[in-house]
């Protein structure tokens, strides 16, 4: 087992001069005498405790974890071994709490603590405060481990991501009031789609309750449904900074969102399990707040070629109008022309027909009709008397006569 | 709110035009659409000329919830 002392960096030297420190100690161990009966083994296993407590400052130790446990009280018993010892450690409920998941055997871990002893039972250990803290290991298993349920749940599925709405009238943030984050988001947006409300549910985005704040948060807009899309994020910082954003109540609240969401969490090179939930990952809270609203020129460009669609729609339907009109005019025409036609057909048919009864024509076939001065016509030999003035009407004229007497 | 929101206003917009371009309409049917669609035009137009940014925040009220205007910074 290799351990140092406050920091990796410490050296050898350091550890042979604590060796030495402790062996300087060795004559006033006891500083009272021996009690006559010997010691009680309590008395020595306090005084060892004592001693080894003084003696050693914190240290990083590392080693392989075996046999972790964690008992229902919340502490945390352990292990930490290597090819030729083993170190028993423990861990209490408060610092244990912080463990992003518990480390399986064989992993390799780097432990801070201090040097102590079980009285009860005279086991020297390592109480040990922090765990791994500096290598990601304990972190990216505990997301592998998170990822794995959640995609086996199938919360991850592509076919769950929903589309974000094109022109939300609404943006909701989930982030800290006082962050960077919330500034880049309300810039993009105050330059981009001014119109846009933006509705803030501040919390805290790391440290201990950060998951919890951040889950109620965005649980509430869920319930207040005052957005049409959700930004859920922060701006950049360490593993352990976005490690709220890597916790399964960020991860369910985000997939129990009635409102499609967009995480923003760190920087690009930063994946959370948040970022995998959502229905969008946006490298950082700037992108995030570019894929929620559209640019106003664009939508400008967008609105216009409506507007040229809808009157060319309209124009088109006009022509159509006029064309069809056009049409039942020229038929119209046509139908009152051959009407026409027809009754000058008719007229010129009734015509003949009343000139083959006409009297005319009597005449101008050789008859003539012969007319009293009075203009009647005279029928028959009683109607001439002898001397008697009279009109022979012909066909060209009329030509005056006289009976013969 | 009254006023229809962009997004619903811009999918009317297309609405309209699709149902003008399917040629089904009466003209007078058409032309009433297309005075629709021009005031839809001109509303997304003030729309987008607006200039300032509302921020709100959500606050926990008990197990209910508030909305309240959140000071901004400038």
């Amino acid at each position: 087992m290799s351990w140092d002392l406050f920091s990796s960096a410490a050296s050898e030297s350091r550890n042979a001069a604590l060796a030495r420190s402790v062996a300087a100690r060795d004559t006033d161990l006891f500083p009272m005498a021996a009690p006559r009966d010997g010691w009680t083994v309590a008395a020595v296993n306090a005084a060892a405790r004592e001693l080894v407590e003084s003696v050693f400052p914190p240290m990083w130790v590392t080693g392989e974890v075996s046999n972790f446990v964690r008992a229902r009280s919340g502490h945390c018993y352990f292990s930490l071994r290597d090819e030729d010892a083993q170190l028993r450690c423990v861990m209490w409920r408060e610092e244990a709490r912080r463990l992003p998941t518990t480390p399986p055997d064989g992993m390799q871990v780097r432990a801070l603590g201090r040097l102590s002893l079980y009285e009860p039972r005279g086991e020297f250990q390592l109480v040990v405060s922090d765990l791994d803290r500096k290598g990601e290991g304990l972190w990216r298993l505990a997301r592998e481990r998170l990822r794995l349920q959640l995609d086996a749940e199938g919360l991850l599925a592509a076919e769950r991501k929903r589309p974000l709405p094109r022109h939300p009238r609404s943006v909701g943030v989930v982030t800290s009031l006082s962050g960077a984050a919330l500034r880049d988001i309300l810039a993009v947006i105050r330059r981009r789609a001014p119109w846009t409300e933006v509705v803030v549910c501040g919390c805290r985005v790391q440290g201990d309750g950060a998951a919890a704040e951040i889950s109620a948060a965005i649980r509430r807009f869920g319930q207040a449904r005052c957005a049409d899309v959700l930004i859920v994020g922060r701006g950049g910082g360490s593993v352990e900074d976005l490690w709220a954003f890597n916790e399964e109540s960020v991860a369910r609240a985000l997939a129990e969102s009635p409102i499609p969401t967009i995480s923003a969490v760190g920087h690009e090179t930063d994946i959370t399990i948040a970022d995998l939930v959502a229905d969008l990952r946006a490298p950082t809270p700037s992108a995030a707040a570019e894929a929620a609203v559209p640019e106003r020129g664009e939508l400008r460009r967008e609105t216009a070629a409506l507007a040229r669609r809808l009157e060319d729609g309209v124009r088109e339907h006009i022509a159509a109008g006029r064309e069809q009109a056009a049409g039942l005019g020229t038929a119209l025409v046509r139908a009152s022309r051959a009407h026409v036609a027809d009754r000058r057909a008719a007229l010129v048919e009734a015509a003949g027909r009343l000139h083959a009864l006409s009297p005319l024509a009597a005449l101008a076939r050789g008859f003539a009709v012969p007319l009293a001065p009075d203009g009647r016509v005279l029928r028959g030999v009683r109607e001439f008397a002898p001397g008697a003035a009279f009109q022979l009407r012909v066909a060209d004229g009329a030509v005056a006569c006289r009976v013969a007497p | 709110m009254s006023e229809p929101t962009l997004e619903a206003a811009l999918a009317r917009l297309e609405a309209i035009i699709e149902e003008i371009e399917g040629g089904a309409l009466e003209l007078d049917a058409a032309l009433a659409r297309f005075a629709e669609g021009v005031e839809l035009v001109r509303r997304a137009g003030e729309t987008l000329d607006a200039a300032e940014t509302r921020v709100q925040q959500l606050l926990a009220d008990g197990e209910d919830w508030d909305l309240r205007p959140l000071p901004t910074d400038g």
